[in-house]
């Protein structure tokens, strides 16, 4: 009879405890080198620098005295258990950018960046 | 020996009902984060004086940058969703034609955010801020 139970309990636990984990990583991945910021001069640094040094960027935005060129790249972490009636789900998503500002003579008046991507991270959702 | 039997018996019991369960009920908890937290401006950001450069070696790169004929905006968001999902069903489909079923679900996408509205010159015209994941979640739903 104690045996009989025990093995039931432990067919019973074994098949409770089904379920999975899983874990997923995503890159929006653009190739620019954030220590390349350092060769980059406002007032100095003309636009076919920048992309010469970032390459194409992301997105262009048309403004009244120049435009904005935008780089930007992203990392997102998921993070999904199972756990028979239990589902948790995580998604963290943290992004690089960069932004220079360059007026209508093509050089870079001011710039901006950000770069978290590497802070995303695997968690659950509480 | 017979109060061991007895709770083997008790807990192979329970793990049964949680096995018969598990097709009937589940509970499904999602959180989305996009973005890094945005910070609420700084004391020293005043209108008509804040130049872009300051903004910018405070906040970084924005999460949009919006020409405004003129003026232009730069955009700062953290989004933060959540999802709370319970299913109650009784699995008979197999066997008998009703299955009854409830499900109830819920979500909420609420955002950090911060605008800085600037002239054509660079200088600081106008700022918003609102810290929407702050707020009481239970509150914001059903608002």
């Amino acid at each position: 009879m104690k045996r009989a139970c025990f093995v039931i309990s432990i067919l019973l636990l074994a098949s409770i405890c089904t379920g999975c984990a899983v874990f997923g990583r995503g890159k929006n991945f653009v190739p620019f080198d954030e220590n390349a910021l350092k060769q980059v001069t406002t007032g100095k640094t003309s636009a076919s620098e920048v992309t010469q040094l970032f390459g194409p960027p992301n997105k262009i935005v048309k403004l009244s005295n120049g435009n904005a060129y935008v780089y930007e790249r992203s990392v997102d972490k998921g993070t999904g258990v199972w756990l028979v009636v239990l589902t948790f789900a995580n998604f963290d998503t943290r992004y690089d950018r960069i932004v220079f500002f360059i007026n209508n003579d093509d050089v870079v008046t001011h710039f901006g960046s950000s770069f978290n991507s590497e802070t995303a991270s695997y968690a659950m959702p509480f | 020996m017979r109060c061991l039997s007895n709770s083997i018996i008790g807990v192979a019991a329970a793990l049964l009902l949680a096995q018969v369960l598990s097709g009937c009920v589940s509970l499904r908890i999602e959180k989305m984060q996009e973005g890094v937290d945005v910070a609420p401006p700084a004391i020293e950001f005043i209108q008509k004086k804040t130049l872009l450069e300051e903004v910018l070696a405070g906040y970084g790169a924005p999460t949009d940058l919006v020409d405004m004929n003129g003026d232009f905006a730069l955009h700062y968001r953290r989004a933060l969703y959540r999802g709370l999902r319970v299913s109650m069903g009784i699995p008979l489909k197999s066997v008998l034609l009703p299955n009854p079923s409830m499900e109830a679900k819920g979500n909420l996408l609420r955002y950090d955010t911060a605008v800085f509205i600037f002239t054509a010159d660079g200088v600081l015209k106008d700022m918003k801020y609102e810290k929407g994941t702050s707020r009481s979640l239970w509150e914001d739903y059903w608002r």
